[in-house]
């Protein structure tokens, strides 16, 4: 039972050992970088991979999304969607930050109450709880109302939305103390990524938690015969996923040194792309954190990659779409091939 | 007592009848929580409170449509002398011009562009500024600065442009270019340009990656005033001075002008909320007149620098 969405009578029939869908990712990674390596050469003149800054500014961009994605990964092996994460982060955002703001700015939100110059764990708490509570109202809809996950975090998606435009009637947020804004220093953002990403890789793998999110995600009405209590599993799937989104919205702003309503606005999508490109299977069961991981560095590679060649950013979503598609159109391949040897 | 109270009922219909000349400006606004419109409904009342013999009546619509539409019908039924309208939902305002236009009284839009711009009635006009200046303004401030600075014989600048689907962003954008091919400022040359979003990280997150790549650049120009500030966080983490290489933007936030007198940001562009304000009640006074006013009012950007800075940081 250790990947319990093969188990489910797939694994006897197969005669030689699948493919792995990271590997896929893997291989389109490398041959990006080696695309943009020959023609940073011809055109540029100079190494594209063979610079410091420039990897880590690859990944350091794509950090705070790729926390979102850790969230949407495991959303998506349950079999469900999330489209609340973008919104989440905006909401998140607002409210944390004026939990965050320096006693010397005389326009601080909560300055009249004397709540300035707080301690870095108060706006963070805030953050999440706000978070929390998007994701207790997800899971509720969709385990117990029984609405398909799509209406619910789309629903959530313009809520929250809402919240972070209400907060402020729409006016960003600024001035942080300089405590909160080392939360989003240099590789911080990227240290806090590797840190949820190896955490829940071993999660997903090793523990209870891990093995139902899979069995859901295969065949719920199994996993329900087989005792796992799919309705409260669900209530975690999507807290965890908006608690996350939650950490990406602290991040984010920590960052920015400001909070915007429209922080976060598309991250949902490039969340769930950067899943997809990793090979986690939208029909759920499948797909693993280090697919993620690597569909969320395929897109920190062709951010830096187009900046490096000059190339304007309408081409950049050009290809961005390609890609999404192109990995997804691949994986149905390997599937049927897959399907046909066994 | 009935004599006094006679004359105190003639007393009171001679000062109206005395007041007959006053002018009656109903004005409402979108929503005054909103700081700029909050601060241009303060340039209204202090502007009105100059000009002898102007009553003004300020409503705020809550940001609500239908509650804005009624209180023009009210001003219409109370007899105003002229409107002014900051519109809660621009594509709404054919209504109101219609309104207005069967009762002949005069109509300013301010600040929000009415969505039948090109179809407005006599005795009525759109009061704002021209997103045409706040590019031009930066950019000719930075071609100055350059020149200051020793570089008029060559200089490169990179472009941090808003998002793409935004007017205000094409137009800055198109600002930058149009003055760089001025004679004037010629030497100055657009080596990199890229999308930012208006925001702050994706600001830094651009110019990182044009440091990584060692792009020489003389000066960064942005679209607002977020990424400016995203484009000095990347400067700074690189060990790049701002003295070296100055930063430019538009808006004049809060941060912005922190950081221009923290020597950082070299220029930012403000948008005159105050001026738009008295700027909708010369005009509305203009065409209660008899003259003839142009459709499209503006009231200039104005550029600030480290010299004039004083005067704006308590105006946004």
């Amino acid at each position: 039972m250790r990947n319990a969405g093969v188990a489910m009578g797939q694994v006897e029939k197969q005669r030689r050992k699948p493919w792995p869908a990271e590997l896929n990712a893997l291989i389109g990674l490398i041959a990006i970088m080696l695309i943009f390596e020959i023609v940073g050469w011809s055109l540029v003149g100079q190494s594209f991979l063979l610079n410091k800054l420039r990897l880590s500014i690859m990944i350091t961009q794509v950090a705070v999304v790729g926390i979102l994605a850790v969230g949407v990964t495991q959303v998506i092996i349950s079999g469900g969607i999330d489209l609340s994460g973008g919104s989440i982060i905006g909401a998140s955002a607002m409210i944390a930050m004026s939990f965050a703001q320096i006693g010397t700015y005389p326009r601080a939100i909560f300055a009249a109450q004397g709540l300035v110059d707080l301690p870095i764990i108060v706006p963070i708490l805030v953050g999440l709880l706000v978070a929390l509570m998007c994701g207790l109202i997800n899971g509720a809809l969709i385990a117990y109302v029984k609405l398909p996950p799509f209406i619910a975090t789309l629903g959530m998606m313009v809520s929250a939305r809402g919240v972070a435009l209400w907060f402020t009637k729409g006016q960003p947020i600024s001035f942080p103390t300089n405590a909160f804004m080392s939360i989003g220093d240099g590789l911080t953002p990227v240290w806090i990524f590797i840190g949820i990403a190896v955490l829940f890789s071993l999660i997903l793998k090793y523990t209870l938690y891990g093995k139902h999110t899979y069995a859901i995600g295969s065949n719920q009405a199994a996993a329900r015969m087989s005792g796992i209590n799919v309705e409260r599993h669900l209530m975690l799937v999507y807290v965890i996923a908006s608690l996350l989104a939650g950490l990406a919205g602290i991040v984010l702003i920590a960052r920015s040194q400001t909070a915007q309503p429209v922080f976060g606005t598309m991250n949902e999508l490039d969340a769930i792309a950067m899943t997809v490109i990793g090979g986690v299977s939208l029909s759920g069961g499948r797909g693993s954190i280090l697919g993620t991981a690597l569909g969320m560095l395929i897109f920190g590679v062709i951010f830096s990659g187009f900046i490096f060649l000059s190339v304007d950013a309408y081409y950049q979503n050009m290809v961005k779409g390609a890609i999404i598609v192109g990995a997804v159109a691949l994986d149905q391949w390997r599937q049927k091939r897959q399907a046909r040897d066994a | 007592m009935k004599k006094i109270l006679v004359g105190a009922v003639a007393a009171l219909m001679m000062t109206t009848a005395a007041n007959a000349a006053d002018k009656k400006i109903g004005a409402t606004v979108s929503s005054l929580e909103f700081t700029f419109i909050a601060v241009m409904a303060k340039g209204m009342t202090d502007h009105a409170a100059k000009l002898p013999g102007v009553k003004l009546q300020l409503e705020d619509a809550k940001n609500d449509v239908a509650n804005q539409l009624s209180q023009i019908q009210n001003f219409i039924a109370s007899g105003v002398d002229a409107i002014v309208v900051n519109p809660v939902d621009t594509s709404a305002t054919q209504a109101m011009t219609d309104a207005a236009a069967k009762a002949n009284i005069p109509l300013i839009f301010v600040n929000r562009q009415p969505i039948n711009i090109d179809t407005l009635p006599e005795k009525q006009a759109f009061v704002a500024s021209n997103e045409v200046d706040s590019g031009t303004l930066e950019t000719k401030e930075m071609c100055s600065i350059l020149k200051e600075k020793g570089k008029g014989k060559g200089a490169n600048i990179v472009v941090l442009v808003g998002e793409l689907s935004n007017q205000a962003a094409v137009q800055r954008t198109k600002d930058v270019h149009d003055v760089i091919a001025t004679p004037d400022c010629n030497f100055m040359k657009i080596v990199e340009e890229q999308t930012g979003g208006w925001k702050r990280d994706a600001g830094q997150d651009i110019v990182t990656n044009w440091i990584s790549k060692g792009v020489k650049f003389d000066a960064i120009v942005a679209n607002n005033d977020d990424m400016a500030l995203g484009a000095i966080n990347a400067l700074k983490k690189n060990g790049i001075s701002t003295k070296d290489i100055p930063v430019g933007g538009v808006d004049a936030t809060q941060e912005a002008l922190k950081a221009m007198q923290d020597g950082d940001l070299a220029v930012t562009v403000f948008q005159d909320a105050v001026g738009q304000g008295a700027g909708s009640l010369d005009t509305a006074l203009k065409i209660l007149g008899g003259a003839k006013v142009e459709k499209k009012v503006y009231i200039p950007f104005q550029l600030v620098t480290p010299a004039n800075i004083k005067d704006y940081l308590a105006k946004n």
